[in-house]
Parts: structure tokens; C-alpha cells; sequence
């Protein structure tokens, strides 16, 4: 690493709003240590080349927005929409819900903000994202209130060595309903790093529904935590694409602090050439009654690799607690790598919790069945993938959205 | 738990009168505490080792002191202060023994009571016993007849002394000095351990074991075994250990490498059964072990071991399948009980093509205690169409005990397949209640359930030992109902 943490971060200038938090994590951040080789949580993912550069962070005024990114990226979905370019708030394109209960806004136009997570206490990343944070959606939604549409906050990073750092807040109240998807562009150009964290507070009986998606071009480093706490019965579900990415790395955190809740989290990676996609995910259970279930499915192509790092925890007490866990990879080609770790924390006795893990290749029986039916090898492929991963997307409740995916990946890999 | 309930069924285990926690009276020559260079040149003279292998240790030394006691295991205890330990501990040898007539009285007591005296074993089992006590072999039986078929089983000391081509050729090749802390530290200090050779195409007839057993107080056992298995060879190896009480916390950290050549194959099965510490978790065994193997081509490579011993275990015997079509195995029951800990697994190193790896994994934990699953699965580039199929099964016999699994898997060719999968539950109440209905009670129906569930394992190990460990299962878990 030649480049120090203090020539790296020298350069970022900060906006002036939720000063605490970012004095918190200024502090944080003179005594975390960059994450290396290491550093058992980052060791599949080193950054050496991120802190080789040096980075500045840009507003987005008097920018004209590209032609090749449509500021709404899920066609056809009637939503509301929040859009940010290299982290900050662009309002002439944005359309806000406005109904009774809900508060929906760009975090800098926000009085004040509880913010929870102490991400920046444990993670020079988290730090980083608190000393720096520049903007991000700021949503609560009242006791029994229902969201009637998606709302889709659209990140685009454009310029080379570009730093952006989004915070988001989202706050349901009890019974409460919103569906979030989070979708993340960049131009072909673009390079630098996109920091961005989520934090969500779901109370009991709510439900949250996020989509993530994630196709930036050019050379990004993205760093995207996401840490969901769900209070007693509430539901969630999240699903975590990653369609395109350079260098990308999903944090998923869900924290059960009360009994009886229902998470379910899924996601795919297909990374090509020399990408690399990390997927971290914890579902720490705390209290009874908990469900979970968690299924991730990747393939690794050309020289790319591909991380899968899935905790379970369950903590004492935490009795009747079903969790599951799956985790599949296929390995394309040589020169590709995938490094799985699926990890169960277990303190409780009564409990039912597994976990699956497995590398393989496409299956020869499937391959030739559809070989000697006149279709050809790629396609025959092609058709394997999309009903591989197909199992993941067809989670996504709503179909503008499973379908823009589908359309994505099958204009990257080739399908039909 | 009654004590006496336990003592009964201990002496069930060895079938000869045998308790926990005595020790034996002999004079012993011991050096000591502390460990420096000047103690391992010590060492070194009084086992009138070669110059060679006193650098080879004083490397060790050297590299073991730039480095620092691992962390990341999942595990919390006191660290061992390693300079407060003697390092070397040898019952005081009057002269060469030639016989069992001139073998210390007392160390034939010893012997009786852990129920492997060497007359017995001569006459009545067949097993070939090379008996260590503290760190220096004193008797080895059945020598002659191995000697036959050119098979060479010895203490380490006496394989220095009369086949060191062999050893210089093979010591340290599969657990480097430099590999981790604990294998260092023994790479520098080890006191003895055994040597075993099978010469071309020899099938070895019988099991061969060693018994370990700490007796001195406050000696640290530095054990260190080499397993050579040459082309087309096949051996069964046997480990046993039993310690007996002590109030401080005594370490073990043992270093075991097996180099299976061509076509050979090496079966080495364990059963641990270190002094756990008591349910408050005061003394108890650290358990600190490197085990690794390395497969050539066509060869085999089977660990089996029964962990229920130790305060602290921190133990991963591996597999580098360096040849094509090789075979890695690893079957592991880690019971933990009242306060112990157990960090174990294995790692398999897929780098030949066509090499195949086994991992059944079965924990039990009971009582406060915390059992986890560790292990590697890594399959190089080179190493096309390696197949890997693990189970790591964990089971929960009280609501303040833990199980954890951390697997890493770690794949860098598309033709490689591997398959993990892991469960975590607790003894189904329909499957007690059944066995109750049958008038069997529940304490005896969980040791059914328990012994059900770990047969996959306990099916692997040789005879002598499946009978012992089926035993010390029931043992280990005695008293964690409810």
C-alpha cells in the first residue's frame, strides 16, 4: 500500500449537515485499520488498489445527465423515485411520495436524523461513511401506513476518480409497509470508490421489501453495507443483484430484536473478466420464534472472482429459531475463483439451522439433453444459467423490476 | 453426577482397574523451567543428538520467537506461560533396557493401570505398543517381528540416532518449522515421539499405537511423530492419550507428519482423552496440535479421530493431496462437555488432478462448553476435476453450550466439485420419548442417540479402539440431560 489512509481521504470535503456522527467517525477513522490481506473479514477482498489512487468527491451542478443512463432504470414501474449522482441530490429528477404518515426526503433536507448504526465504530469502511456521508433517502413511514408504490433510489457515479459516500435511513412504524429498490449506475468512464450504507428500522408487524441492484461500468470500487433491524413479527425481505460491478462488496446485516420475525434474503453474481464480487451477509438471531432464509447463487467467469461469506447467529435463548442457509457457485472457467466460507454461530439447543455450500459445474446430463435436441452449447448454457439464477430473481415481488433484470443479465451473458 | 457412578464406568472403559488423576513415582530428570537457546542445546546433548538436528532446533527457535500465539480461533482461555513450563522431563534411564525385567517397577504399574501393560499386550493382542511417558519411549515391543519386514517403528530419539538419512529426510517437510506458532515451538523443543517406517509394498500386519501420557507436573509435552509409508505400502496407525489431574493447566502441543508415497496408504485414527478440567473448568489439558499429511500419487491419507478430552483443543489434521488421484479423508466425533472448548477440523489441499477428499464432521456439545467446526477445503488451479464432499453435523445437548462452523472453501478450477453442507440441532423429543415408551431411560437414550448419530465415524476406527471410544462417548456426556 503506498498510499497512506491520510493522503487518501485528504481531498473529500463533506457537506454540513448530521455533524455528530461525522466528528464520531472522524475520530473512528484516525484509529481503524485499513483492512489488508490480513484482515480475516477482508481477506478474499483486498483494496490495495483503491488506496493506491487518489480520490475527490464531486457535486453534480451544472452536469448533464448521460444519454446512456436512463434516470429511471426500472422502465414501465409505476414508483417514486430519488436520484443521486456521485452523491449528492438531484431534485429535477426526482418525484417524492406525498401522503399522510410518510416522510420522504433526501437525508440533507432533514432536521435531524437518529442515526443506530455503528458501523463506523467497527470498520474503517463504516468510518469512512460517516466522516464523509454526503446524501442519501430519508424515509419513515407511520404506524400502519402502507406505501402504495416502490420507491427507486438511483445512485449514478460518473467521472474518474470519483468518491461518493450515500447514507440512507429508513424507519417504519408498527404495521407499517414500503418497498425500496436500490439501484446503482455508473458510466462506462467512471472510476473510483461509491461508499454507501443503509440502515433500516423495522417495527413490529412491518414489512420491508428492498431490491438491490447493482450495474455500474468503468472501474468503481463499491461499498454497499446494509444493516436492517427487525422488531418483533416484522418482515423482511431483501434481494441483492449484482448485474455489473468492478470491484463490488454487499454487507448485509439483520438483526432480530424481537421474537417471531421472518427474514429472507437471496441474491446472484455472474462476474466476467477480472470482476470481483463479494457478498458478506450475518443474520444474527436474538430473540425466539425466528425464521430465515437466505439463498445465494453465483457463477464466476473469465479470471473473476467471487466471495461468499454467510453468518448465522443465534444467540442464547434464541429458542425455536429456523434458519437456513444456501449457498451455490459454479466456476466457469479457468482462472476463476470463488471463496465460500458459510458460517452457524449456534448458543441455543432448540433450534433448526443448516447450511449448504456447494462449487460444481453444469450439469453434463442437462447439457447433453439439450445438446441432442438441436440446441447449441452456448445456448444450451445459457438456457441452464437462466433457469440457475432464475430460482433467486423470480423472488422480486414486482415483475418491471425482475424483468429489467432479467433483460440485463441475459444482454450481458448472451441469453436469448 | 455421582463420582462413583463416573469411576464405575471408567473402569468399564480400560476393563482393568484404572482411575483419573495418579501419578506415578519415578525419578525423573528434569531441567529446568524455562525455554531459551541455552535449554535447547540441553535438550539436544542429553539426547546426544546430531549437530544438524540441534541447528534444525535452534532455527525453530528462532523463527517460533518472531512470532505470537495465534488468536483467531474460537476459543478464550488463559495464555500458557511457556516459560514457566520445563521442557524436558525423562525418567531416569539406569542402563539400556534389553528386557521387560529391567524396566522401572513402577512404570510397569503405570502401564498396568492404563490397562496397556506390554506383557499383556504381547501375549494377547497383537498390537505392536511403542510407550511413551513423559516424552522419552522407554520400552517398545514387538520389534523383532516388524523388524522382519523391515518395518521401523521406534521413538523418534532412537530413529535419529540409528536411521537419520530417514529422519533428516523427512522431518519437517510436511509441517514446516515456520508453519504456526505451536508447530515451531515443537519443531524446537520436542522431547521425543515416534518414528515409524513401512518400507516398498510391506502391509504393515498389525495396528500399530502409541499411548501418551503426561505424567510429570508441570512438564509440557512436546511430542513429535513421523510417519513414513513408502511406495505401496499400508499402515494403520493408533494414537491413545490419557492424562491424569492436575489443578494447572498443562500444554500439549504435539506435531504429527505422515508422508504417504506412491500408491501407499496410512490409516491413523485417535482418541483423545486429555484430562478435560473439572465442570468448573479449573486445570484441564491445552490441546494445541498440528497433524498434516501428504498424499503422493494414488495415495491414501485417512484420519479418524475421537476427540473428548482437553480443556482447550485447537487441533486440524489436514490432507495435502499434492499427488494426482489422491485420497484424502478426515472422520472427526469432538464431544465437549461442562466448561472445555474445541476449535477443530481439517484442511484439504486439492493440488493433483483427480484428488478426492472426505470430511465427516460429527460435534456434540453439552454443558457450558463450545464446539466448532474449522476447516479448509482449497482446490488449486492445476487441480482438475477434484471432487470434495463434507458433512458437518452438530448436535446441542444443552441451552448454554455453543456449535459453531466455519468452512472455508476456497475454488480456483471449473472442473472442481464440492459439495458442504451443515446442520445444527438439538435430540429430537419424539425420538427420546419413543425409547422412553420402550422402557429405556433417557439418560440411555441419549447415549443410544448419540452413538447412532456418531457411528459414521466411530465405524471407521479399528476394532480396540471403536469399543473404548463408544465408551468414553457415554463418559463424556454422562450427567448432560435436561
Amino acid at each position: 500500500m503506498t498510499g497512506s489512509k491520510e493522503s487518501f481521504t485528504l481531498n473529500f470535503k463533506a457537506p454540513e449537515f448530521s455533524e455528530e456522527l461525522r466528528s464520531e467517525g472522524a475520530e473512528f477513522l484516525q484509529d481503524l485499520p485499513v483492512p489488508n490481506r490480513k484482515t480475516e473479514r477482508w481477506k478474499y477482498s483486498p483494496i490495495a488498489k483503491l488506496l493506491n489512487g487518489s480520490l475527490k468527491t464531486f457535486g453534480s451542478e451544472g452536469l448533464v445527465w448521460p444519454e446512456e443512463i436512463l434516470p429511471d432504470p426500472v422502465p414501465f414501474l409505476n414508483s417514486y423515485r430519488i436520484v443521486f449522482r456521485n452523491g449528492t441530490y438531484v431534485s429535477s429528477l426526482s418525484d417524492f411520495p406525498v401522503a399522510e404518515g410518510v416522510v420522504c426526503s433526501p437525508l440533507s433536507e432533514v432536521d435531524s436524523v437518529e442515526f443506530k448504526n455503528t458501523y463506523h465504530r467497527k470498520e474503517w469502511v463504516g468510518a469512512m461513511n460517516a466522516t464523509y456521508h454526503q446524501d442519501g433517502l430519508f424515509l419513515t413511514v407511520d404506524k400502519n401506513v402502507i406505501l402504495d408504490r416502490p420507491i427507486v433510489v438511483h445512485h449514478l457515479t460518473d467521472g474518474s476518480d470519483t468518491a461518493s459516500f450515500l447514507r440512507h435511513f429508513i424507519s417504519l412504524g408498527e404495521g407499517a409497509g414500503a418497498e425500496v429498490v436500490v439501484w446503482c449506475s455508473a458510466t462506462d468512464a467512471s472510476s473510483g470508490m461509491c461508499n454507501s450504507l443503509l440502515e433500516g428500522h423495522i417495527a413490529s408487524n412491518a414489512y420491508l421489501v428492498i431490491d438491490k441492484v447493482c450495474n455500474e461500468g468503468g472501474e468503481i470500487f463499491k461499498f454497499s453495507h446494509e444493516h436492517l433491524i427487525q422488531e418483533r413479527d416484522s418482515r423482511l425481505k431483501i434481494n441483492t443483484f449484482t448485474v455489473k460491478g468492478h470491484w463490488v462488496r454487499n454487507e448485509l446485516e439483520i438483526l432480530a430484536v424481537g421474537a417471531g420475525t421472518d427474514s429472507v434474503f437471496n441474491g446472484t453474481y455472474m462476474p466476467t473478466g477480472l470482476e470481483h464480487v463479494d457478498n458478506h451477509t450475518t443474520m444474527d438471531h436474538a430473540h425466539p420464534n425466528g425464521t430465515s432464509s437466505e439463498l445465494y447463487r453465483g457463477i464466476v467467469y473469465g479470471k473473476s472472482t467471487a466471495v461468499f461469506n454467510g453468518k448465522v447467529f443465534v444467540r442464547k435463548d434464541a429458542q425455536k429459531v429456523n434458519a437456513f442457509q444456501q449457498n451455490s457457485n459454479i466456476v466457469a472457467d479457468q482462472g476463476a475463483t470463488i471463496n465460500a466460507k458459510p458460517e452457524l454461530e449456534i448458543y441455543a439447543d432448540d433450534v433448526k439451522c443448516s447450511h449448504g455450500c456447494t462449487v460444481g459445474q453444469f450439469d453434463k446430463e442437462a447439457l447433453f439433453y439439450l445438446k441432442s435436441r438441436g440446441i447449441g452449447t452456448d445456448e444450451a448454457k445459457a438456457l441452464l444459467v437462466k433457469a440457475y439464477v432464475g430460482d433467486v430473481i423470480s423472488s422480486v415481488d414486482r415483475d418491471e423490476v425482475r424483468n429489467e433484470i432479467v433483460r440485463l443479465y441475459s444482454e450481458r451473458h448472451g441469453w436469448e | 453426577m455421582e463420582p462413583t457412578e463416573e469411576d464405575k464406568l471408567l473402569n468399564e472403559v480400560t476393563g482393568k482397574s484404572y482411575e483419573f488423576g495418579f501419578t506415578t513415582d519415578i525419578d525423573s530428570d528434569t531441567i529446568a523451567p524455562g525455554l531459551n537457546e541455552d535449554v535447547i542445546r540441553e535438550i539436544s546433548a542429553k539426547k546426544s543428538e546430531p549437530e544438524w538436528l540441534l541447528e534444525w532446533r535452534l532455527n525453530a527457535f528462532k523463527v517460533w520467537s518472531e512470532m505470537e500465539e495465534p488468536e483467531w480461533a474460537h476459543l478464550e482461555y488463559p495464555k500458557p506461560d511457556l516459560q514457566a513450563i520445563s521442557y524436558y522431563s525423562a525418567p531416569k534411564k539406569k542402563k539400556e533396557i534389553a528386557s521387560l525385567d529391567e524396566v522401572d517397577p513402577e512404570l510397569i504399574k503405570t502401564m498396568e493401570k492404563l490397562g496397556i501393560s506390554l506383557e499383556e499386550q504381547k501375549r494377547l493382542s497383537g498390537v505392536a505398543v511403542d510407550f511413551v511417558m513423559d516424552s522419552v519411549s522407554v520400552a517398545t515391543s514387538f520389534k523383532d517381528k516388524l523388524a522382519e519386514l523391515g518395518i521401523i517403528f521406534c521413538s523418534l530419539s532412537e530413529a535419529v540416532q540409528e536411521h537419520p538419512e530417514l529422519v533428516k529426510n523427512y522431518i519437517g517437510t510436511v509441517v514446516p518449522q515456520r508453519d504456526n506458532y505451536y508447530a515451531a515451538l515443537n519443531s524446537a523443543v520436542f522431547t521425543d515421539g515416534s518414528f515409524c517406517y513401512i518400507p516398498k509394498g510391506v502391509r504393515c500386519p498389525m495396528e500399530l499405537s502409541t499411548y501418551f501420557r503426561i505424567n510429570e507436573a508441570g512438564t509440557g509435552q512436546f511430542e513429535r511423530t513421523l510417519l513414513v509409508a513408502d511406495e505401496g505400502s499400508y499402515v494403520s496407525y493408533l494414537e491413545g492419550c490419557t492424562a491424569p489431574q492436575r489443578d494447572e493447566n498443562q500444554l500439549h502441543a504435539a506435531v504429527v507428519e505422515i508422508v504417504s508415497l506412491d500408491d501407499a496408504e496410512v490409516k491413523y485414527s485417535t482418541v483423545q482423552n486429555w484430562y478435560p478440567g473439572d465442570e468448573e473448568g479449573q486445570g484441564g489439558v491445552y490441546n494445541f496440535v498440528t497433524k498434516r499429511g501428504i498424499c503422493h500419487k494414488r495415495s491414501k491419507i485417512s484420519w479418524t479421530q475421537v476427540e473428548t478430552g482437553s480443556a482447550v483443543t485447537w487441533k486440524y489434521p489436514s490432507c495435502i493431496l499434492k499427488g494426482d488421484d489422491s485420497i484424502g479423508e478426515f472422520f472427526s466425533v469432538a464431544v465437549t462437555n461442562n466448561m472445555q472448548q474445541a476449535d477443530t477440523g481439517t484442511k484439504m489441499i486439492h493440488l493433483g488432478k483427480r484428488t478426492r477428499s472426505t470430511i465427516i464432521s460429527k460435534g456434540i456439545s453439552a454443558g457450558k462448553s463450545q464446539n466448532s467446526y474449522r476447516g479448509l477445503v482449497k482446490i488449486h488451479p492445476g487441480a482438475t476435476n477434484a471432487r470434495n464432499f463434507s458433512v458437518c453435523d452438530s448436535l446441542l445437548m444443552s441451552d448454554t453450550c455453543g456449535a459453531h462452523t466455519f468452512p472455508y472453501i476456497e475454488a480456483s478450477n471449473p472442473t472442481a466439485q464440492i459439495e458442504h453442507e451443515a446442520t445444527t440441532s438439538k435430540i429430537g423429543e419424539d425420538q427420546i420419548f419413543y425409547c422412553q415408551q420402550r422402557g429405556i431411560d433417557e439418560e440411555e437414550a441419549i447415549g443410544l442417540i448419540v452413538k447412532g448419530y456418531a457411528k459414521d465415524v466411530l465405524n471407521k476406527l479399528p476394532m480396540e479402539f471403536a469399543v473404548e471410544a463408544q465408551k468414553l462417548l457415554t463418559i463424556s456426556l454422562e450427567g448432560s440431560v435436561g
